[in-house]
């Protein structure tokens, strides 16, 4: 065993796995358990060894950013706010146009986005001028700023 | 602080194009407690400054990347604090939005099905009833410090705190895999979760690992995260760790367990998450059409933590430094450190073991050379000899950044 950094509790044998595991069976030859109640103040938890897990319900901050204006707006909001934050697009170092379409394409062919063929180039515009007012730091060329057009298939991370 | 005023103002011209959406816009969505401040990233080319937010429930004051689905990041100065991430400071990544709000721990079922001889329902009181195991280990996202690839790439433009260390509780995937009776011919085993894509069609995140890897005893499945049941946003009620290897194979919300006949071949297995098959996973700038393989151990790593970017401090002699250090898929060795750019080393004391794939401490007291700008840089040797390159790498996904890395201060 190369494990020398894992410790086992106390109360642990393997044996016990099989003991434990024999009573779950297959998926759905258990009656499932009845619905959690609908109101009720305490949340549910299971609790075994001295761990208890305590059911969670949260509510996630919503977001209504809108791509700022500037021409073929309309286009962007219409098409990239549905399925991530357009700070997705707008934390983006300056790409360029060649960059940005593949962007865009992975968007359509890879993430399934519903972005129409006619809208691919308004919205390359917009992302490009974005990037151009990204200071003189890093224009949008071939020579400074980002380079090496993202493989349109993979990436993230 | 200075430099980050002169910095904002610098960026203003920027932000009234950027400016209402990016950040005021964000403040709009969420109340007050979002934009409380902004954080300068730092990342070479500009578009580094950041929202505060708090408003992330389980989550204390994060860096926000991403609002929807959630990307949160670590501030740095929480890694001088600890070596252990406190949960409601843990780095978060999402990828599709369409993710649980609530989970109910009686009706929660982690399913174990494909090529196994015993097909399993886990409940979670049954999970609790498994033998126990405990790890320290870091966790990091493959594009950590992508925002840092110089030229830049695509992607999430983290800073250096896409990253957590902390001590998981859980049961070994081989126990679960052996009770299920792996059946001869089986390759790689596939981890599913509940959240899901937004539109149909859209590839499902899950992970594969190979069926060796997955049996090694040391693959765990975590519900608890230094002592406390996990954040929702870090994956409740359980998720997978794989120590040593890159967090993209650490599933949240893990539910699904599907032992394969072969290799994984969806999309996230296939083509995302892939980097170039060289040394280092190093490519030149714009390179393309070069050999790929699956990110998988990570690699040595060490920040100074006790100082700042761009922070200013009294000249002395000599003054105290200290920071973290990891060693990828071993231990760490050593940790030397500079103040001269590199040209001559000084060891330190390394703090507490806590296990070979946690997060070390690393101290020492250190002369400077000058007053004026000082740059400081650490270094760490793994256990297997590797030791972090003074060279950056580069490749088009912005994954595995590991060159010394390089805090700059001034001493007057
Ligand atoms: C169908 C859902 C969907 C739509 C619609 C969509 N995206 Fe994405 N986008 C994704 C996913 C999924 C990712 C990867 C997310 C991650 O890694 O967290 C992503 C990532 C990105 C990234 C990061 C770089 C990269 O290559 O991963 C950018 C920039 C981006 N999208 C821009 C856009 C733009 C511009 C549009 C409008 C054309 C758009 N997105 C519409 C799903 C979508």
């Amino acid at each position: 065993m190369k494990v020398p950094s894992i410790g086992t509790l106390s109360f642990g044998a393997v044996g016990l796995a099989a003991l434990v595991l024999i009573a779950i069976g297959p998926p759905g030859s258990r009656v499932a358990p009845p619905p959690p109640a609908p109101s009720g103040p305490a949340p549910s938890s299971v609790a075994f060894g001295g761990f208890t897990l305590t059911s969670d319900a949260v509510d996630l901050p919503l977001d209504d950013q809108q791509y700022p204006d500037g021409p073929h707006a309309d286009v962007i909001n219409a098409n990239c706010t549905s399925c991530h934050s357009a700070s997705m697009a707008l934390t983006q170092p300056a790409l360029t146009a060649d960059q940005w379409k593949a962007t865009v394409t992975k968007m359509k062919e890879v993430y399934k986005a519903p972005v129409s063929e006619k809208d691919i180039p308004a919205i390359v515009d917009y992302l490009t001028a974005l990037s151009a007012k990204q200071g003189s730091a890093a224009p949008a060329g071939k020579e400074s700023g980002s380079q090496g057009a993202p493989d349109a298939s993979g990436g993230t991370g | 602080m200075d430099k980050l005023d002169t910095w904002l103002a610098a960026q203003s011209s920027r932000r009234r194009f950027l400016g209402q959406a990016a950040l005021g816009g964000a403040a709009l969505a969420a109340g007050p407690a979002l934009a409380q401040s902004l954080v300068d990233l730092h990342l070479p080319g500009g578009n580094a400054g950041r929202p505060m937010t708090s408003a992330f429930p389980g989550k204390g004051s994060m860096i926000l990347q991403r609002m929807h689905p959630p990307l949160l990041e670590t501030p740095m100065e929480v890694f001088d604090r600890d070596v252990f991430t406190p949960n409601d400071q843990f780095f978060v990544r999402w990828h599709w939005a369409d993710i649980p709000t609530s989970i109910d721990v009686d009706t929660f079922r982690l399913t174990v099905r494909g090529h196994v001889n015993r097909p399993l329902s886990i409940s979670l009181a049954q999970l609790l009833r498994l033998p126990r195991v405990e790890m320290a280990a870091v966790n990091q996202c493959s594009g950590n410090s992508r925002g840092l690839f110089q030229p830049r790439v695509p992607g999430a433009q983290w800073g250096n705190g896409a990253m957590g260390n902390a001590k998981w509780l859980g049961v070994r995937l081989r126990d679960i895999l052996d009770f299920a009776g792996v059946k001869p011919g089986a390759v790689q085993v596939r981890f599913g979760a509940l959240d899901q894509p937004v539109v149909a069609g859209a590839p499902d995140f899950e992970k594969a690992l190979d069926i060796d890897h997955a049996h090694d005893g040391e693959v765990m499945i975590a519900f608890g995260m230094n002592g406390e049941q996990l954040p929702l946003l870090n994956g409740f009620p359980c998720r997978l760790i794989v120590p040593g290897w890159y967090s993209t194979y650490w599933v949240k919300m893990l539910n699904d367990i599907e032992v394969l006949p072969g290799p994984d071949d969806e999309y996230w297995m296939a083509k995302a998450y892939k980097i170039p098959a060289t040394p280092g996973a190093n490519v030149k700038p714009g390179a393309k059409d070069f050999p790929t393989v699956p990110i998988n151990r990570m690699i040595p790593r060490s920040w100074v933590t006790s100082l700042g970017e761009g922070q200013a401090i009294a000249f002395d002699q000599t003054i105290p430094l200290g920071g973290i250090a990891m060693g990828g898929d071993c231990g760490v060795a050593k940790v030397d450190v500079s103040t001269d750019g590199g040209r001559t080393w000084y060891h330190t004391r390394l703090g507490p073991d806590h296990g070979k794939y946690s997060f070390r401490r690393w101290d020492t007291q250190v002369p400077l050379p000058a007053r004026g700008n000082v740059r400081l840089m650490s270094r760490c040797w793994n256990t297997a000899g590797v030791a972090q390159p003074m060279a950056p790498i580069w490749n088009p996904g912005g994954f595995m950044r590991g060159n010394i890395e390089t805090t700059n201060i001034t001493a007057s």
